[in-house]
């Protein structure tokens, strides 16, 4: 019972945060539908065509849509089908954590030594999981089916249950890749982006087998296996042979890692390997990169940065590429509405949904580079390394100010990249691209990470436990700001509360330079405060 | 002179009865200064103030004249600090550990870092996770005396040393020393900080209890002592041997805290069989209640 109580809470964080996201989500994407979609048939017939178009283009993040002139189709196109993948991504999160992080913090020796068999241990974490994910699944469920009804769109209940079990079995078959990983690697760092990335391709493998064939390699997906249900459209019926085959690869990826757990020394790996031996020295690093200010940050992450330029570059020369296509079609004679839903929204010219589509997408990605840098900005001050930093004759200061250049050079050098990327892609397909637009919007939306960073270095320093879920909550919040003001008409200052509004859209129009002004300023308060905060507080306490 | 260190009134107060107050101590310049106490005494508390670290809830040090809390960063220009509790560097080797923090530094010579490397026997190829926790000592020691500082302040600095390395340690102290630093350490053995030491104060429960020159802490150092007789016990010479507290006598054995010199005890055994004896030094907690005790 002790063990379950300590696993249950390690999961508490992500409990809360998973229901609350999953919550909010469902009920403001069904709120949110019958806002967009008109309550007449034609209206809603007229809607769903129009959202059809898009979805298509969209195949390579979203299910295809169907019937969505009705809330259930929408749904299940719309808010489970990119759910999935924040619940996936939450199993890859919990799994590292129980199968990697606590065994680092020497928790698990701690643990084990007090009487706890290795077996009683992972199998307690791993029911804990599924317990909370339950949880977290079936509020959502609820509130949206509840959601739906009171906005007169009754879901259908079996429909609605079936999806649940379907996003549920997904999750542990993220949960269950995330432990196998875990048991491959000697750090959670390796482990959390190594199962985040092999699960993000799993999703993009599946985005892919959408719209072109990949052969029997999409079977190795969850999401495509995921995928062949479709619940809420149908019968409410799942396909049972995908069904049984997710969970069969879910029990196997978890008994495989239990196993390995059970076998494995504490703190190796799995796979016994002869480390890779190292020359025995006495000398410092003769890398002079080190010894530099804020490059010696640089320095130490350069692998990271590297990955982050070209994944940032691939994904950008992607999104350019497709825009002809989508712009084409959504613009066509055919879709009257959509052309009359742009041009409202200011959206004429290739060049206009270069940044509708690649900026917005941009900003989301690196609103979330600067969330991993504040963890690990907190992970300095929890692990002794900024301790050690002052033990040098280095003011606290100078510390933030060095965070934020570094960040500032790495996120300067991803934007340069990926607008680059975007520029030749677009050339190459006689997309006429404003040069100078592009390299003013992409300049711009470098403010988006450093005022994450801003507020993020504030809150390590003010809360440096709590950091990452009220940097988290406050991207989600910004997220769904801009989302949902246009839906249900808010006021325009509840989407400049967002961080991501008050970046306007610099390709489609004039630079909004007024908020451009306001992000500058989140980052000048944000750095001020954590300055004057940094000196108040006590390191390490 | 400027003293070394100088705190006047140091308080940090966590509550509770937690933390180190009203701190008045004095290290003179070119000293080696023991701070004792037992675990949870505020010695820990009072190097974190010292390195501006944690801010003193009232009260004031100054090292060098420089106060620590204002003139932190001039402070640690001349200070090399090993902290109790050791950082986690991860996947970094232990080379770039040293270089990193070198060049924050700014004023350290490669051949200062491979010089105590050498002494120590530290492997500075290997990476930080795959050191043991007497290598990571070693790697903050390297830290703290590689820039030949004119204070090195240490948090228990022999933790988890093996007794070889703790005598190689104990020569850079003296060879610092020797070279004009001042060294402060903590320690909560009695014994450890007798090789190094001039002068030592004795933190208890947040206070200072005193301060003394080595020589006249011998009067406090003890030793616990089991004693096996062949024979019968012989009470009556071992209640007249000098230094001998809180003797117990039970069948064949007998036991006791011995102060002072072992010589009177083995003049009292003599022609009485002994068929072991056992000698090991308590805790400090232990000698504070039997010297506080005995004087009262």
């Amino acid at each position: 019972m002790t063990l379950f109580r300590i696993a249950l809470r390690q999961q508490r964080t992500g409990l809360i945060a998973m229901t609350l996201l999953g919550v909010v989500f469902g009920v403001l994407n069904a709120l949110g539908f019958v806002q967009v979609a008109g309550t007449s048939q034609a209206e809603r017939l007229a809607f769903a065509r129009s959202m059809e178009i898009l979805g298509a283009q969209l195949s390579y993040m979203l299910p295809v849509p169907e019937h969505l002139d009705t809330l259930a189709g929408y749904l299940q196109w719309r808010a489970f089908g990119s759910l999935v993948l924040i619940l996936g991504i939450w199993g890859v999160i919990s799994s590292t954590g129980g199968g990697r992080g606590d065994e680092e913090r020497g928790l698990v020796e701690q643990w084990l030594s007090a009487g706890a068999s290795r077996a009683r241990y992972v199998t307690t974490r791993v029911l804990v999981f599924i317990l909370v994910a339950t949880f977290a699944i079936v509020a959502t469920m609820v509130f949206t089916y509840v959601a739906g009804t009171s906005a007169g769109e009754p879901l259908p209940l079996a429909g609605m249950a079936s999806i649940g079990l379907d996003l549920l079995i997904t999750t542990l078959a993220c949960f269950g890749i995330g432990l196998i990983v875990a048991q491959l690697v000697t750090t959670r760092r390796a482990a959390g982006f190594g199962a985040a990335g092999l699960v993000i391709a799993l999703f993009l493998i599946n985005g892919a087998s959408r719209s072109s064939d990949v052969g029997p390699v999409r079977w190795l997906s969850p999401f495509y296996l995921y995928e062949r249900s479709k619940p809420l459209t149908g019968d409410g019926a799942l396909d049972l042979g995908a069904v049984s085959a997710l969970t069969v690869a879910a029990l196997v990826l978890i008994t495989l890692a239990v196993t390995a757990f059970v076998r494995r020394d504490l703190g190796g790996t799995a796979v016994t390997r002869v480390s890779a031996t190292s020359r025995p020295t006495t000398a410092p690093s003769r890398d002079l990169l080190l010894r530099i200010p804020v490059v010696a940050l640089l320095r130490q992450q350069w692998l990271w940065i590297a990955t982050w330029i070209i994944g940032l570059a691939a994904l950008s020369a992607f999104l350019a590429s497709i825009i002809k296509t989508v712009i084409d079609t959504l613009t066509s004679s055919a879709t009257p509405v959509m052309r009359a839903y742009f041009e409202r929204a200011g959206l004429s010219g290739y060049d206009s949904f270069v940044g509708a589509i690649w900026l917005s997408t941009l900003m989301l990605i690196l609103s979330a580079y600067a969330i991993v840098q504040v963890q690990s900005w907190s992970a300095d001050d929890a692990e002794g390394r900024f301790a050690t930093i002052l033990s040098a004759p280095v003011s606290r200061g100078r510390v933030i100010l060095e965070r934020l250049i570094a960040l500032l050079v790495a996120v300067g050098l991803i934007c340069a990249a990926a607008g680059a990327a975007v520029y030749l892609v677009t050339a190459s397909q006689s997309i006429e691209v404003d040069g100078s637009k592009l390299a003013l919007a992409t300049v711009l939306v470098v403010l988006i990470p450093l005022a994450f960073a801003a507020i993020g270095q504030l809150l390590a320093v003010w809360r440096p436990r709590s950091a990452l879920v009220l940097l988290s909550t406050i991207a989600v919040v910004s997220y769904f700001l801009v989302q949902f003001t246009p839906l249900f008409g808010w006021p325009e200052w509840v989407a400049n509360l967002s961080l991501f509004s008050l970046y306007g859209m610099p390709m489609s129009g004039e630079v909004n330079w007024s908020g451009i002004a306001g992000l500058i300023g989140v980052t000048v308060v944000g750095t001020i405060g954590a300055l004057f905060a940094v000196q108040r507080r006590d390191v390490g306490a | 002179m400027t003293e070394a260190i100088e705190t006047q009134g140091l308080t940090k107060d966590y509550g509770t009865g937690r933390g180190i107050f009203d701190l008045d101590l004095t290290v003179a310049d070119g000293e080696v200064f023991g701070f004792l106490g037992p675990n949870g005494a505020g010695k820990t508390t009072t190097i974190r103030q010292l390195m501006g670290l944690i801010h003193p809830t009232r009260g004031s040090a100054r090292i060098f004249g420089l106060d620590c809390d204002r003139d932190s960063v001039a402070v640690k220009r001349k200070v090399g600090y090993c902290p109790g509790e050791l950082p986690q560097f991860g996947g970094w080797r232990g080379s770039e550990i040293v270089a990193y923090v070198a060049g924050l530094r700014g004023d350290v010579e490669d051949a200062s870092i491979k010089a105590l490397a050498v002494r120590l026997d530290l492997d500075l190829g290997r990476k930080y996770r795959e050191y043991s926790h007497g290598n990571k000592q070693k790697l903050a020691l390297v830290l703290a005396f590689m820039h030949k500082p004119l204070l090195a302040i240490l948090d228990e600095p022999t933790t988890g040393l093996d007794p070889l390395v703790q005598q190689e340690f104990y020569a850079i102290v003296r060879d610092a020393r020797a070279a004009g630093s001042t060294i402060f350490v903590s320690s909560h053995v009695l014994s450890e900080v007798e090789h190094i030491c001039d002068r030592v104060g004795i933190v208890r429960d947040g206070r200072l209890a005193t301060v003394s020159k080595l020589d006249d802490l011998v009067g406090m150092r003890a030793f616990h002592v089991e004693i096996e007789f062949a024979d019968g016990v012989p009470t009556e010479q071992l209640r007249s041997v000098p230094g001998l507290e809180q003797l117990r006598v039970e069948d064949h054995r007998a036991s006791g805290i011995l102060r002072g010199s072992f010589e009177p005890l083995m003049s009292a055994l003599v022609g009485h069989p002994v068929i072991g004896l056992v000698s090991r030094e308590p805790s400090l907690e232990e000698i504070f209640l039997t010297y506080y005790e005995a004087k009262r």
